[in-house]
């Protein structure tokens, strides 16, 4: 007999009893440890009993036992890797819970002990780096030998990986998870500038995990709804994106989830400052008294020197970016919510930051005045508003105090959405203030390639806009248009049209606050083509959001618009009637485009009845008027009756040439209802009260055809507005264009 | 003193009863406080005989008096003057008075486990502590008639909280029942109930039957002819026997259909067994603390002789032609063994593997018996170092406690093995 051979013999009776009688088995297994001390597989053997009887205690001496006597056994290393397992798993079930228990009886040091070796054994990072922290979170002392390095080599895997984003699974474990452990324990001596490293570092993950895109599954969610809903009147409330999943590539779907992440950059933020000694503003918690307190820092910039001065620097800077970054985050999310993960973007959709153009049609006050029509009783609104024009010298001035209207039903977050688009200006202004800010934050928006993030552009676009530098923002729109195609959840038909337009839109409102018409009427026409007009008449916007609603507007107003057909049609009307507007009213004589304004001020009837007054004093002054297009697109009845009068004697025999072209009339009916509707009504036309009206007139030996056309075009005055005015943006967009210089 | 007998003679039975309490309570507590060595005198003695164990009371006063007993001991707080005050009662003085002593003992410690009265249950452990074993086995029977065949099961719960109440009243408890119930006999064979209150105890507190040995300061010496410290000596005969002690049972009980008392107790048994082994493993340490290691022999060789002998006797007159016979033999050779190696390996029995074989030299061939006498082979090569305390003891030649191995009866090499048959391979045992 060997002493193999009697360790065998032993082990076998234990496991031929376990079933049967295991304290007999453990009593068998006992006595064999007592003349074998040194057989592992007793002692392995007693620990298995331990362990499949679930006896946490017990199966933990063991355990020490085999770690203590036993380090090079294999089965132990085993072991240890399936506890180790169930130590970084978020797994609840049975085995693991006991597999957890099972460590916590082992002594502090040995647990120590089990986790540096478990971890020596680790080949792949992201385990290694799991392991290490479960050492770390136990024991803070080892974070004084081990923190720093597990740092670095969690962010040189992410190097090493090539990972494009910085939310991936290192740079996750090393802001949430090993940065508050080494910034937080007070052993640690870290030089500063490895301090503000760890903090952008953190910065970056933080602000990129709160602006990360919808997630494959949102897409297909999103994707399926806007098939449903064709041009984008996404406006369902009952539909919720709120339990989209996200995770993490290489993480499990709750430790991809980061609670608070603005909050968790504070905390980060509030240690390191202390750590690297920044002037401390006292009780300074949020972002909103963050950026004032740096605001009176960067007072006393430029009376600092030497090390004082840059260390206020990398405190303005930092902090002034990070205020930045979540404010222009927090716009964003309000204006384009599609853009982001967990955001309902489809409760509200999204918005477009344009130039105000609601009191377009009461303005009567042009560039050299206006004369009083004396025409009928009608007084001129008492408008002092300017139509603007602008460049880029023009701009700055501009960019102070502007109203930023929005329609507050529409918008119920209007006021803290137009407060983030302040601060983060403000933080903007502030960071561009002194040269040294600039360039430091500069090197951070390189670092982090900030010229890629599209979220960013939209807020850095809207708040260029909002400055007057059109001309940037023309090109920051070009760019943006670059980019915005493959935008992941955005290539269904109808949202991927709308924030195309959206562009779109605010090139025209941009080209056309520079004073290019032509080029503005160019995109919006663009834009009209592809929107499919409403039926109902526009509710009139009456709760705006502007600051003081008695106060006249500067007319140099912004408007947050919603971005759908029914916001965006009118608006595009006002735009080129606003191009238009200038032209037609000059001294000199533009027949073309005083048509096409009498055409687009039929919208918001009767808003623009005293521009309508102005233009039929300016014809009646021309003594003719020729506009071919008349009898297509003007079908106000108000309007109808003032051209109608015009041909009389009372009116002033003016010599009008409407109709070249009555067979156009004919040949091109409303293709959807207006030949129906022409037929339909004229029988009932002759009884209406304003049949009397409009003939008035004309029974006084007014030309026949003339007559006739006009009656036609009084059975149209039911067509949809909108309709013929769509109609004539598709089918006069030539012309239109080239009545502009 | 003469003058306060004259006055209890004239009171009834138990206000005088009553009266004697009393006195000896301030008498003692003076004693306590002023008396280096307090002792009680023999008047007193003769005072507690005459007034409170011969005086002849009725039922309803013997009731009466338990309960101002019981009702003293609670509310006197310094546990000198209660152990003096219940020396002064129960000490055994080796009078006629013995006796009625034992009975109101029997009966107020009987009480206190029902009412749990801890200071007398304290007391009571002191008591076993210190009376002869014939004392003690006396008093145990009277606790085991009235829990474990009276009133079987409906005291459950209060027996097993005493293990945490008042474990050295348990601990001393086991030992005079594991010397009542020797298994030798069926009268002797310990009831079921017994059984499982000892196992739930050991089960829920395995130090518990340490504690007396932990509470003994180690220069004091025991009582000549006093219970042991411990009782694993006890617990080891019980469960080495136990196969065949119930096998035994079993096989007379058939015709009243009681083999399910074999049923019950096997499980119990091993766990016991088990439990024995595993609070063994525990005395190196305490044994090493109070530098009684290899001094203090828990388990005698002379204990040991005579359950070994025992057992030869069993095996003989077991019938080796039953079906079951051989499997009941090798369990309780299976213990024998194991109870012998890790007693050993803790310290508990400090004899040689030689002396083991002779001891055992008679009984049948079992393999773990043999591995235990021939000892482990000695592996060669590296012997890696071990952090936890070592578990492994090996016996120091020299003394072997008061009585040497020359007394046993088999200390020559086995002339004649139990099988003439089967060889012995000895190996060298150290």
């Amino acid at each position: 007999m060997s002493a193999q051979k009697d360790c065998e013999f032993l082990v076998k009776r234990a496991r031929d009893l376990v079933s049967e009688d295991p304290c007999a088995a453990k009593a068998w297994l006992i006595t064999a440890r007592t003349l074998y001390p040194t057989d592992f597989n007793i002692q392995h053997e007693m620990y298995t009993i331990e362990r499949n009887a679930e006896k946490t205690a017990s199966a933990g001496r063991l355990l020490y036992d085999m770690f203590i006597n036993f380090p090079d056994q294999p089965v132990v290393w085993r072991e240890i890797t399936v506890i180790t397992a169930a130590l970084r798993s978020d797994c609840q079930d049975k085995q693991a819970q006991f597999l957890r228990g099972l460590f916590e009886t082992l002594p502090g040091p040995v647990q120590c002990e089990v986790l540096l070796k478990a971890t020596e054994q680790c080949f792949n990072t992201l385990e290694k780096a799991e392991m290490l922290l479960l050492l770390l979170r136990r024991f803070p002392e080892s974070v004084v030998q081990h923190g720093v390095n597990l740092g670095d080599s969690l962010l040189e895997a992410e190097t090493a990986e090539k990972l494009e984003t910085p939310v991936n699974c290192f740079r996750k474990l090393f802001v949430c998870d090993v940065l508050p452990l080494i910034i937080n324990n007070v052993d640690m001596r870290l030089p500063a500038s490895l301090l503000l490293k760890y903090m952008l570092k953190a910065a970056e993950f933080y602000i990129g995990y709160v602006t990360r895109g919808p997630s494959a599954d949102g897409q297909l969610q999103g994707k399926a709804l806007n098939g449903s809903q064709e041009g984008g009147g996404m406006k369902s409330p009952s539909v919720s994106r709120g339990s989209q999943r996200y995770v993490i590539e290489g993480l499990s779907e709750k430790s991809s989830l980061v609670a608070e992440p603005w909050e968790r950059l504070l905390d980060i933020l509030a240690v390191v400052g202390a750590r690297c000694e920044w002037q401390a503003d006292k009780g300074q918690r949020g972002y909103v008294e963050m950026l004032q307190w740096v605001k009176e820092l960067c007072c006393y910039l430029p009376s600092l020197e030497g090390e004082t001065r840059s260390r206020c620097c990398s405190q303005v800077v930092i902090c002034a970016s990070l205020v930045l970054f979540r404010s222009a985050y927090l716009y964003v999310s309000a204006v384009q919510p599609a853009l982001f993960h967990g955001v309902n973007a489809l409760a509200s959709g999204s918005w477009i930051l344009l130039e105000d153009l609601s009191s377009v049609y009461s303005e009567v006050e042009l560039e050299r005045g206006a004369g009083k029509h004396a025409h009928k009783k009608r007084k001129l609104a008492d408008g002092r508003e300017k139509t603007m024009s602008s460049d880029d010298d023009e701009g700055m001035g501009k960019g102070r105090g502007r109203n930023i209207m929005v329609n507050k039903t529409e918008m119920p977050g209007w006021a803290e959405t137009l407060e983030s688009f302040r601060l983060a200006r403000e933080s903007w202004d502030l960071l561009q203030s002194h040269d040294s800010l600039g360039t430091e934050f500069n090197k951070i928006c390189s670092s982090w390639k900030t010229d890629n993030w599209l979220w960013f552009r939209i807020f850095f676009t809207d708040m260029i806009i909002y400055q007057g530098h059109y001309r940037k923002a023309l090109s920051s729109l070009l760019q943006m248009s670059g980019f915005q195609q493959p935008l992941p959840g955005q290539s269904s038909p109808g949202q991927g049209n709308l924030e195309h337009h959206r562009t779109l839109i605010q090139q025209a409102s941009c080209h056309y606050a520079l004073g290019e018409y032509r080029m503005a009427c160019e995109k919006l026409l663009d834009v009209v083509g592809g929107l499919v007009p409403q039926n109902q008449d526009p509710v009139k916007n009456t709760d705006e959001s502007g600051k003081d609603r008695n106060k006249p507007r500067k007319g140099n107003d912004l408007r947050l618009l919603p971005c759908t057909s029914k916001a965006i049609l009118p608006f595009c009307l006002q735009l080129m009637f606003a191009c238009f507007k200038l032209r037609a009213f000059t001294d000199s004589r533009d027949d073309l485009s005083l048509g096409h304004v009498v055409v687009l001020l039929q919208h918001d009837w009767p808003q623009g009845e005293s521009l309508f007054l102005k233009a039929i004093d300016k014809i009646c002054q021309q003594g003719s008027f020729q506009y071919e297009n008349f009898f297509n697109y003007v079908t106000n009845i108000d309007m109808l009756e003032e051209f109608a009068y015009l041909r009389t004697t009372e009116g002033g025999r003016v010599q009008l040439e409407l109709l070249p072209n009555q067979g156009m009339l004919i040949k091109n009916p409303s293709p959807a209802l207006g030949g129906e509707l022409n037929t339909l009504l004229l029988p009932g036309v002759q009884t209406t009260d304003r049949h009397h009206t409009v003939t008035r007139g004309i029974t006084k030996g007014v030309k026949e055809d003339f007559r006739l056309a006009m009656e036609r075009q009084v059975s149209r005055c039911g067509e949809n507005l909108y309709t013929v005015l769509h109609r004539f943006c598709v089918n006069e967009k030539i012309i239109i264009i080239q009545s502009l210089p | 003193m003469c003058d306060m007998r004259q006055s209890l003679l004239r009171r009834d039975a138990l206000s005088a009863a009553k009266e004697v309490l009393y006195h000896l309570d301030i008498y003692l507590s003076g004693q306590v406080q002023n008396s280096p060595s307090p002792s009680v005198d023999t008047t007193t003695l003769e005072l507690v005989e005459e007034f409170i164990l011969h005086r002849r009371m009725s039922a309803l006063q013997e009731l009466q008096l338990l309960e101002i007993m019981c009702s003293c001991f609670q509310e006197q707080s310094r546990d000198a003057v209660r152990q003096l005050i219940f020396s002064a009662l129960f000490t055994l003085q080796g009078n006629q008075a013995d006796e009625s002593r034992m009975a109101l003992l029997g009966k107020l410690v009987s009480m206190a486990i029902a009412v749990g009265r801890v200071p007398i249950l304290e007391c009571a452990a002191t008591w076993l502590q210190r009376s002869h074993p014939v004392y003690c086995r006396r008093l145990a029977r009277v606790l085991v008639d009235d829990y474990c065949s009276l009133l079987p099961g409906s005291m459950v719960p209060t027996l097993n909280n005493l293990s945490s109440s008042c474990p050295p009243f348990c601990c001393q408890f086991i030992t005079a029942v594991t010397t009542l119930y020797d298994l030798s006999t069926e009268e002797l064979t310990l009831p079921v109930q017994l059984l499982q209150m000892v196992v739930s105890w050991i089960r829920d507190h395995p130090r518990l039957v340490l504690i007396t040995l932990l509470n003994t300061p180690p220069s004091s010496s025991q009582p000549i002819g006093s219970l042991d410290l411990t009782p694993l000596a006890g617990l080891v005969r019980w469960c080495v026997k136990a196969p065949l002690a119930y096998r035994r049972d079993g096989k007379q009980g058939l015709a009243n259909g009681t083999t399910e008392t074999e049923l019950e107790a096997g499980p119990l048994f091993s766990e016991l067994h088990l439990s024995v082994l595993q609070v063994l493993l525990l005395l190196p340490g305490i044994l090493r603390e109070k530098g009684l290691l290899g001094r203090l022999a828990l388990l005698q060789p002379d204990q040991l002789t005579s359950l070994i002998s025992d057992l030869s006797g069993d095996l003989e007159e077991l019938n080796p032609l039953h079906s079951d016979t051989q499997t009941h033999i090798q369990l309780t050779l299976d213990r024998l063994a194991q109870a012998l190696q890790v007693s050993m390996a803790a310290g508990a029995l400090l004899c040689s593997r030689e002396d083991l074989r002779a001891l055992c030299s008679r009984l049948p061939h079992n393999n773990l018996l043999q591995l235990v006498m021939s000892g482990p082979v000695q592996q060669s090569g590296f012997y890696p170092h071990i952090h936890t305390p070592p578990l492994g003891y090996s016996p120091r030649p020299g003394p072997l406690g008061p009585h040497p191995s020359s007394h046993s009866p088999h200390t020559s090499f086995p002339s004649q093995p139990f099988l003439p048959s089967m060889a012995f391979p000895f190996r060298p045992s150290h």
